[in-house]
């Protein structure tokens, strides 16, 4: 059971010598799937959008493009690009190949950070908010980090992180019912795109910067996989890049889930379907685990529109529901 | 001292904190408090009970001290079929039948679950233990977002009242299904009286019990059935009690070492019996209303869970 998140060479890794990808069509199926998802996500809604009004860049459906459409697809796009790194990431820092925001209490330690700042600091804005999220995050991963260091056996750390995500999400429950808080912080519980217009969403964007600056270390990140004595050997400063790896991580957790709520699973799902694929090498498989990210995050937030049109499912829901399946794939299918 | 002085200690206590439940301040308005706390007392122990019960056998059967049909679904499941029912008949449909027919209903398919549970996890017999928790945490999580996308289809403006439902709760006991409960609850008692010396011959692993002469597949069979009811009656009585389980069948065996079931049993009823009543005493006196007993028990049975685990860390 107990695979090793070094990089092993997966099947596409090298020179691969498939005729189909040679030609580039590797790169074009998906990217044309990415197109046509983006502009479905633009097109679905529960308000009418005139196309032919938005030749004229003006009126009510160039309102309703740029003040709703647009701003949530870029919410999607990013929460599930930035989600999947976030749990590729973690993947190599805790050498895990079932961690991911959701079962490393990163999540609910957000949530925590958002209702201490709503309650302590009501007038405070966005980013009191955020950062006491990020700091929340970043105290419950280093503490993760330090607390499952030693233990070996691979489903253990998932079942100690869900426990502590409970533990954390149990006591924010605690806090928020002392207060009388327990109805606005059920807005967050779950992901919700539904919420994301212009001017409410923008904090996202700074998964953009985050996912940048995760290519830029990320070969680094790769080795940090090979475990402590290995990067060290290698010239790598192993604890800064930990250190440096989970505040991303916060960063990218705390926007999301103030803009958009908690999803769990994508940061799990993607990264290990990916790496079944093409392996583990992060300078690789990057930008697939970014795409497929959000190619997920549009599928479920697409299906979340339509199933009970025009009301929405929330993509906490959908997204939870699929990638809990898919989760439980790849744990029944390790297995085998 | 020995496991009974324990238990009887144990009784005692429990049994004081009953009296101080139902009496505290009851002089306010007697007729109209007593009935009412009785009530609830009832539903305590009826639910605590199954709760101890059903979490012990299992863990026997399972042959490990950490999961319980909570944390492999059995809860989530009985949620669901909830929904399910809602969705499918209505909630007229749901009166036509009767309250207790979509009850027994439910118990069907727990029963189904039960037997589904048994035959893709433990045929085998060696699943490793903290996979087969990872499969029921993730899969309650699973079912729980079907079960609330089943909710948010039946009413998509309450959500939210649904949301803060899914604990547990002494508020909302309904006398008839008080009374169906506790009649099944004592139902499945006599039933498994009979069995209870197979249980702790169960208790020694698959290959000793089958040299010993049980039948384990179907002694199995048996009680996993019987664990289902339990949990569609405490399920449907309190809500979900998530980790409680856990909590409740390790004291029982630390309070009572080495003892057989005919101990760790009412032993773990008593804890779990208890510990509601703590809490709900708690939530009265201590807390002022300002928190509930769902997550109290969730908050002390999470932490207690969570140290129980690193502690074991460096066996595992």
């Amino acid at each position: 059971m107990d695979r090793p998140v070094a990089p092993a060479a997966g099947p596409g890794a090298g020179n691969d010598c498939r005729p189909w990808r040679r030609r580039g069509m590797g790169r074009a199926l998906p990217g044309a799937l990415f197109a046509a998802l983006c502009l479905a996500s633009l097109m679905v809604g529960a308000g009418r959008m005139e196309l032919a009004q938005l030749t004229t860049f003006s009126g009510e459906a160039w309102l309703t493009l740029t003040a709703s459409r647009l701003p949530r697809l870029a919410a999607v796009v990013l929460t599930g690009a930035g989600l999947a790194v976030c749990g590729a990431v973690l993947q190599q820092i805790l050498r895990n190949r079932f961690v991911e925001p959701a079962t490393t209490g990163g999540l609910e330690a957000a949530k925590l950070g958002i209702l201490v700042a709503l309650t302590l600091l009501p007038g405070a804005g966005q980013g009191v908010r955020m950062a006491l999220a990020m700091a929340f995050c970043l105290a419950a991963s280093l503490i993760f980090a330090v607390i499952t260091a030693r233990l070996r056996a691979t489903v253990l750390v998932p079942v100690a992180g869900l426990m502590y995500g409970s533990v954390l999400g149990a006591l924010a429950e605690f806090y928020a019912y002392s207060r009388n808080f327990l109805q606005g912080m059920q807005g967050w519980m779950l992901g919700d795109f539904s919420k994301v217009v212009q001017g409410s969403y923008e904090v996202v964007w700074l998964v953009l910067p985050v996912v940048a600056a995760t290519y830029v270390f990320a070969r680094r990140f790769t080795l940090i996989g090979m475990g402590a004595e290995v990067a060290a050997s290698l010239g790598l400063g192993y604890r800064a890049m930990v250190v440096l790896g989970l505040v991303l991580v916060s960063a990218t957790v705390a926007a999301t889930v103030i803009t958009v709520g908690a999803i769990p699973f994508v940061g799990l799902v993607v990264p290990n379907l990916v790496s079944l694929w093409r392996g583990d090498d992060l300078t690789r498989t990057l930008p697939m685990i970014a795409a497929g990210g959000a190619m997920l995050l549009l599928i479920c937030d697409l299906l979340g529109r339509l199933i009970i049109w025009p009301y929405e499912v929330p993509v906490g829901l959908t997204g939870g529901g699929v990638g809990g399946l898919m989760f439980l794939f790849l744990i029944l299918w390790g297995r085998r | 001292m020995t496991g009974r002085a324990t238990f009887a200690l144990t009784a005692f206590g429990l049994a004081l904190l009953a009296l101080a439940f139902v009496l505290q301040g009851a002089a306010a308005d007697p007729v109209w408090l007593i009935p009412r706390r009785l009530m609830k007392l009832a539903a305590m122990i009826v639910g605590g009970c199954a709760v101890a019960l059903s979490s012990i056998s299992f863990q026997t059967v399972a042959g490990n001290r950490i999961l319980t049909p909570a944390v492999m679904g059995y809860e989530a499941v009985y949620l669901l079929l909830q929904s399910v029912l809602v969705v499918t008949l209505g909630a007229s449909g749901l009166t036509l039948w009767g309250g207790s027919g979509g009850f027994l209903l439910s118990i069907l398919f727990m029963l189904g679950y039960s037997l589904t549970l048994d035959r893709w996890l433990f045929r085998d017999g060696r699943a490793d233990l903290w996979m087969l928790m990872l499969v029921g945490l993730v899969l309650t999580m699973v079912i729980g977002t079907v079960t609330q996308f089943l909710q948010l289809r039946i009413s998509p403006g309450e959500f939210a009242i649904f949301q803060s439902a899914a604990q547990i709760s002494f508020e909302r006991v309904e006398p008839w299904r008080l009374l169906v409960s506790t009649i099944l609850f004592c139902v499945i008692c006599l039933a498994g009286w009979r069995g209870l010396p197979a249980l702790d011959v169960l208790a020694l692993g698959r290959d000793q019990a089958m040299s010993l002469g049980i039948d384990h597949r179907r002694a199995v069979r048996r009680l996993l059935m019987l664990i289902a009811v339990l949990v569609a009656v405490s399920t449907s009585l309190i809500g979900p009690t998530a980790f409680m389980g856990i909590f409740v069948a390790n004291l029982a065996y630390a309070l009572a070492p080495g003892a057989g079931h005919r101990l760790t049993l009412p032993m773990g009823c008593a804890i779990a019996v208890g510990m509601f009543l703590l809490a709900q005493l708690m939530v009265e006196r201590l807390f002022d209303y300002r928190t509930t007993v769902g997550i109290l028990v969730n908050l002390a049975c999470g932490v207690w869970f969570l140290a129980l685990m690193l502690r074991q860390r460096s066996m595992i």
